[in-house]
């Protein structure tokens, strides 16, 4: 980190019809720093990074890049200015190698042909540069989203950057894959790049930043230099939100009832051990792993989505073992998929039939009554706190956690005896994980039963009676109360028993 | 993709700028009821005939069977579907029932037997679609010509008439002298209310727009995708078949090609009212003035006296500004 300002934001305001979503905002960013924006969805961050990357234009305020003044920027001139930006939606083209998505619109090659040796050859040595370990002659679509995502960073900085904003980098990373991205971004930084970083992972903040700017109602409510102060978690948590709020979740305690759904002999493959346990009335079962350890998988066998090699699903000693989620919800036994952006809702239909569609049969006879539907959902809207204008609203409308709240109350209006989840707070903020572990919380002590699939430690630490951990497809350790910790758990993870 | 909820997060984190501007198109029913009368302005200015009920009711005469065949590919472009194989499914029903008819059988023994034949076609339409992961845009290309082939080779590929049979369903009207209801617009007008209210009311109607606007989602939700897609299907191919018998007896003869190319101007009169590809989005009432809106342009292009030739090119001209104006409406900003 130098003394040479890079960029330097002055009073910039942005309205969108008479709302204010950026309100005097000043914001400046060194040569090789990492500095963070956090703030909670809609605080104004991706306005401003949408304001820098020249695809909005401010009300008003002064850009200084370099030497230069703008009043306003627009892609052509960013791109010349060595801004880039990756954002969280794919912009990328499938169909094609990495290599080549690399470079796209960039091949050095003078003649009429591209030399795919050579891209190759390119792509690869970048790649070794940076210590990132994927196939150049892979086809985009079939990377992991991880890789995907190092993929988008890796075309930025062909260009050369001066400036690189990653919006959510890590929105669909796990704990070990966060860690790459992090040391990545130091690596970028140290080479004079500077990084805008947003991001909802206050630990992965701590991690990479120089200095934050926390945002709330498109102001900025304070900004913090990591060279000269610690970093408080709490603190950021606090600024953000606006009230004191808890990192960790404290779950009230409620009685834990007898056991009520079993899980006997379920084995994925010929090859591995047979999975059993069992889920007591009222308990949260956490089911924790790495990613690509099967836990997502056990959940969704269990619920009857993917085959099975073999086993039986009880539920109050009836074996029920569903072989599709239609026969699964027959018992109220629902899941709440991992990616509930994409297979959770039908994003062009409104609220209310994204929140009836699996309890249609909640109406008697072939007809339904939209008045008495309309009531209905409104009361899961009203129980959730689901934010929306009206009831009609498509949901591709909402935000993300008020989007996993719809899914959240598909399943209740349906009926729930035992729900899975699979990663329940996901890329959503601080705010909106809480509502969610409330609402969680709100159905064990009705003696509901959860098994939640998660990678959050403290989500895992906070919410579960007990933790199963899953490694290669087998259960490698079991957790129960005190013995539910981070250490214990990653012991797990790496295939040892708990101490 | 963060778009939130209130309204100020909702258009702070999306381009919805250009949403606003073009709101009113969004509303595609509105902008086809404007162009509607619009056209019935101009053109009634230029011949003062084409606003009396004598050309109303012919107008709605013509689209009948346009409409019913635009009804069915409406339910099926909502489920995520599609079937370009219903064209030929209503001359392989002419064409059985003419020879039926004429070999003695009687009318209501022959009325069953091709509806059921109709609805035999629509089930290996929706069990080859559901079982195969093949698009339904191959499927039943593939299956036109089966079942157009099929066809030719009964009718050997000459034209057969009716004769006196069965003019009742085709050509007979309804109601007093001077204002009598022609019976085929009757029977499309059954069509509309009933595939609009099964779509709307039904959960059969709500399971299948869920399976057109996600399927996995739908199919996460305990839905019976295959068990809906092939019987929506059989519903198709049963109202293909009433199609069929209605312009059958329209016509007063039937050959193996007289169904060719309702397919795809019933796909122009969904898409122009709105519905689209991906499915899960449009609605019925907006196929409806689709429909009305194309017959209407044919109307008043042959009362002013444009040759059939430049109108097939105008109806080309009409499907791409149409969507390409509701388009703009929903462009979003590139990020």
């Amino acid at each position: 980190m130098s003394n040479i300002k890079n960029v330097e934001v002055k009073n910039l305001n942005k309205s969108f019809t008479g709302v204010r979503a950026l309100v005097d905002f000043s914001f400046d960013l060194y040569k090789g720093e990492v500095h963070c924006l956090i703030g909670e969805n809609g605080a104004g961050k991706s306005t401003f990074i949408k304001i820098l990357s020249g695809a909005i234009t401010p009300d008003s305020g002064i850009i200084n890049i370099g030497k230069k003044k703008y009043n306003r920027l627009f892609p052509a001139i960013t791109k010349n200015e060595g801004i880039e930006a990756v954002h969280q939606e794919g912009t990328l083209v499938p169909q094609i190698t990495v290599a080549e998505n690399i470079f796209l619109g960039s091949e050095k090659s003078e003649k009429m042909f591209v030399s795919y040796r050579r891209l190759f050859r390119d792509a690869a040595e970048f790649m070794e540069s940076l210590n990132i370990n994927i196939r150049p002659d892979e086809f985009y679509e079939n990377l992991s989203l991880p890789d995907q995502q190092f993929v988008k960073i890796l075309r930025a900085l062909i260009f050369d950057p001066r400036v690189l904003i990653l919006d959510e980098p890590t929105a669909v990373f796990n704990i070990n894959d966060i860690k790459i991205v992090t040391k990545l971004v130091k690596k970028i930084s140290k080479k004079g790049v500077s990084v805008i970083y947003i991001s909802h992972h206050l630990e992965e903040i701590a991690e990479v930043a120089d200095r934050v700017t926390v945002l709330r109602d498109g102001r900025k409510v304070k900004a913090h230099n990591f060279k000269e102060e610690s970093i408080d978690l709490n603190l950021l948590a606090n600024e953000m939100i606006g009230r004191p709020v808890e990192l960790f979740y404290k779950k009230k305690k409620h009685k834990v009832g007898d056991v009520i759904f079993e899980v006997r002999g379920l084995k994925l493959n010929p090859k591995s051990k047979e999975i059993n346990f069992k889920v007591r009335e009222g308990e949260i079962l956490g089911l924790a792993g790495l990613k690509g350890s099967g836990r997502t998988k056990i959940a969704r066998a269990i619920f009857g989505v993917d085959k099975k090699y073999q086993g039986k699903i009880f539920y109050k000693g009836k074996e029920i073992t569903p072989n599709s989620p239609g026969e699964a919800l027959e018992e109220g036994l629902c899941m709440m998929t991992e990616n509930k952006q994409i297979d959770g809702l039908c994003m062009n239909a409104s609220v209310v039939k994204n929140i009836t569609l699996a309890g249609l049969d909640r109406f008697k006879g072939p007809i339904i009554n939209l008045k008495e539907e309309a009531r209905l959902a409104k009361k899961f809207v009203d129980q959730l706190g689901i934010k929306t204008p009206t009831l009609n609203q498509e949901v591709i409308n909402l935000s993300g956690g008020n989007k996993q709240k719809v899914v959240l109350a598909k399943w209740l209006f349906r009926g729930i005896n035992i729900l899975i989840v699979d990663e329940p707070t996901h890329g959503i903020d601080v705010n909106s994980k809480i509502e969610i572990y409330e609402i969680l919380t709100d159905l064990v002590s009705k003696g509901k039963s959860i098994i939640m699939v998660s990678s959050e430690m403290p989500e895992l630490i906070a919410m579960s009676d007990n933790v199963i951990v899953i490694k290669d497809y087998e259960i490698s350790s079991v957790l129960s109360e005190s013995r539910i910790t981070e250490e214990n758990i990653l012991l797990g993870f790496m295939g040892g028993g708990s101490r | 993709m963060k778009n939130i909820t209130s309204k100020k997060d909702n258009i702070a984190d999306r381009g919805t700028l250009e949403r606003k501007r073009f709101g009113f198109i969004k509303n595609q029913n509105f902008f086809l009821i404007i162009i509607i009368i619009a056209i019935s302005i101009i053109t009634s200015f230029i011949n003062p005939n084409f606003l009396t009920y004598r050309n109303i009711s012919n107008i709605l005469q013509q689209v009948s069977v346009l409409g019913i065949a635009t009804m069915c590919m409406g339910l099926l472009m909502l489920a995520g579907q599609l079937d370009l194989s219903i064209g030929a499914m209503m001359g392989l029903v002419g064409v059985v029932f003419v020879k039926m008819v004429k070999a003695g059988i009687s009318v209501e023994l022959s009325v069953l037997a091709v509806l059921a034949i109709a609805a035999f076609c629509g089930f290996v339409n929706g069990i080859i679609v559901a079982k195969s992961n093949v698009m339904p845009l191959i499927i039943t290309l593939g299956m036109l010509y089966v079942y157009y082939g099929l066809a030719l080779y009964i009718s050997d590929g000459r034209p057969n008439a009716l004769g006196d049979y069965f003019r009742f369903l085709g050509q007979s009207k309804i109601g007093p002298e001077g204002f009598a209801i022609p019976f085929t617009v009757i029977v499309f007008l059954l069509i509309f209310l009933f595939a609009f209210a099964m779509n709307k009311y039904t959960k059969y109607g709500r399971r299948l727009n869920a399976i057109g606007g996600n399927r996995l989602t739908a199919y996460l939700a305990g839905i019976n995708v295959d068990m809906h897609i092939i019987s929506l299907y059989v519903l198709v191919g049963l109202i293909m078949g009433l199609a069929g018998l209605v312009l059958t007896s329209r016509l007063g003869n039937v050959r193996a090609g007289s169904g060719d190319g309702y397919e795809l101007k019933a796909l122009a009169a969904a898409i122009i009212g709105g519905i689209t590809f991906e499915g899960g989005r449009g609605s019925l009432v907006g196929a409806f003035f689709g429909v009305i809106l194309l017959g209407l342009i044919y109307n008043a292009m042959n009362v002013i006296g444009v040759s059939s030739y430049f109108q097939t090119m105008v109806l080309g001209v009409i499907i791409v500004i149409t969507t390409v104006i509701s388009s703009l409406g929903k462009r979003e900003s590139s990020f």
